[in-house]
């Protein structure tokens, strides 16, 4: 377990570069944090506009229903990238200084986290717009960002590592998270797919987070706790053979990059 | 596994090998593409190092360029690994690699201290500190409050080397990096090293300036084409390293 006493020994290094991250983002621009919701508005009101043009879907509240989907998966899809890149970014430091590996992706998850927090005000703010309300419910959200933390932390340590010796799968994962956008119900419902597709949004992990937090703020039920405790053991999973194959090809990063 | 702060870094049997890709294949595509591309020679870095530094020795790794000293360095602080044997270090390490590691040119010169700090290990409460001795060692005054992108390429060093110096580990790795600002800060940075050998500090030089690895150190190691070709007092190997070269 010395991983964990290292990542401890570290942890002003993950705060530090959290913070650096989250406050460095901004630290220019004419509108700082806002721009944190100008993104996020403008994708919206996109969307709000073309899908139900062309999908002619009777789901009411449309918006609400759509952007409790995307603000989730926006954090899914930005983690995801940015764990792609950060070795390769870092790869200065990471030739210079020794400390835990694990550090940077964490360190992305995290400060995505952290973004994805104030993003979800955005939900909060067109739930309660469109006059749905927040009910109780609502305090199932912190488990639902703890299954997606740690399926988040998964999957980086992978694609975090790997990239480092297949450059190119940065561009490849780009294009699969594109993908991945229509094979998961964010912008349609999973009733509206044809049954011989369904497996698709079944066996795709992100259905049921996205579909939780739809359950706490559109639907305003509880979320399915089964299929999210399924999900958690995906995601812990992820983060043993994740850390496994990442403690096995950061010995050679220093000279890989 | 018990503690041993007598010998604080113990190499044994170490091999390292780099592979040189004369023709690399760096992407997915190309490798598999091309695989057959990937001719590449080995190439022997460090053979057999046997190497044993005890508490509070200040020792000098000379050798020409390409001998293996940087190498032999960065196994030390686990930014590479070893092919074959084992490296052990007791004790908490710092390497004066990089100067500035994780200086974010936006923020300013008392939030780096905290950046370039963590990577090295400290926590806040460490770092709160040591931040005033930093600062005066810097030579800063008010301008580490400034953005350091602001700063002329002396004060970023200056910052940079003087949390490297205050991190107050029990080895010190140090490569090639006396050489940072004036005169004046020079003899500073020489002189907080005569200071922190007396507090019985380990430290590791990799030098070229073999007249500060006089000055500096006890014990010279004279590393040749990846061996350890002499191992002594410091007079006695670079006399006969001048033999040599010269």
């Amino acid at each position: 377990m010395s991983i964990f006493k290292s990542l401890y020994d570290y942890r002003e290094l993950l705060k530090t570069s959290v913070k650096k991250d989250v406050g460095g983002k901004y630290k220019h621009s004419f509108l700082g944090v806002l721009w944190s919701f100008v993104n996020p508005l403008l994708q919206i009101i996109v969307y709000a506009i073309i899908f139900p043009l062309i999908m002619r879907s009777n789901i009411e509240y449309y918006v609400v229903f759509m952007v409790c989907g995307l603000i989730p998966w926006n954090y899914f899809s930005t983690v995801i990238n940015r764990a792609s890149f950060t070795m390769i970014e870092n790869g200065n430091i990471l030739k210079k200084v020794y400390f835990p590996r694990e550090i940077l992706p964490l360190s992305v998850v995290t400060s995505e986290t952290i973004t994805f927090l104030i993003s979800s005000i955005i939900i909060v703010g067109f739930v309660l717009g469109y006059g749905l309300g927040i009910t109780i419910n609502i305090v199932f959200y912190p488990i639902l960002l703890f299954v997606q933390f740690v399926l988040l932390l998964g999957i980086s340590l992978f694609v975090s590592s790997i990239t480092v010796y297949f450059r190119d799968l940065q561009h490849f994962i780009g294009v699969l998270l594109q993908l991945f956008f229509y094979a998961t119900p964010i912008v349609y419902s999973v009733e509206s797919i044809p049954e011989n597709f369904q497996w698709i949004l079944k066996y795709n992990p992100m259905t049921y987070i996205i579909e939780g937090y739809r359950d706490i703020f559109y639907y305003q039920t509880m979320p399915e706790i089964g299929t999210l405790l399924i999900v958690l053991v995906i995601g812990i999973l992820l983060c043993v053979t994740g850390y496994i194959v990442f403690n096995k090809l950061q010995k050679k990063f220093a000279e890989e990059l | 596994m018990q503690k041993d702060t007598e010998n604080r870094i113990i190499v044994e049997h170490v091999y390292k090998t780099f592979d040189v890709y004369l023709d690399k294949a760096n992407s997915l595509k190309e490798k598999l593409l091309f695989w057959k591309r990937n001719r590449k020679e080995t190439r022997e870095v460090l053979k057999d190092i046997n190497l044993t530094i005890k508490n509070g020795e200040a020792v000098a790794l000379i050798g020409v360029n390409g001998s293996g000293k940087s190498t032999l360095l960065k196994l030390m602080t686990k930014i590479i690994y070893p092919n074959k044997g084992k490296i052990t270090t007791n004790g908490k390490l710092t390497s004066l690699l990089e100067l500035g590691a994780g200086f974010h040119p936006d923020f300013s010169g008392r939030e780096n201290i905290y950046f370039n700090a963590s990577i090295f290990g400290l926590t806040k409460k460490e770092i709160d500190k040591r931040l005033d001795q930093i600062i005066e060692f810097s030579e800063l005054g008010s301008y580490i409050d400034n953005p350091v992108r602001t700063y002329s390429s002396g004060m970023y060093m200056r910052l940079a080397f003087s949390v490297a110096i205050n991190v107050d580990a029990d080895i010190l790795l140090v490569d090639e990096i006396l050489s940072v600002g004036d005169q004046h800060f020079q003899d500073k940075c020489l002189e907080k090293m005569k200071e922190l050998k007396k507090e019985g500090k380990t430290m590791v030089f990799v030098t070229h300036s073999l007249g500060s690895a006089k000055e500096l150190c006890d014990r010279a190691v004279w590393l040749h084409k990846g061996n350890i070709k002499m191992d002594g007092k410091t007079d006695e190997v670079i006399e006969e390293y001048l033999k040599e070269t010269t």
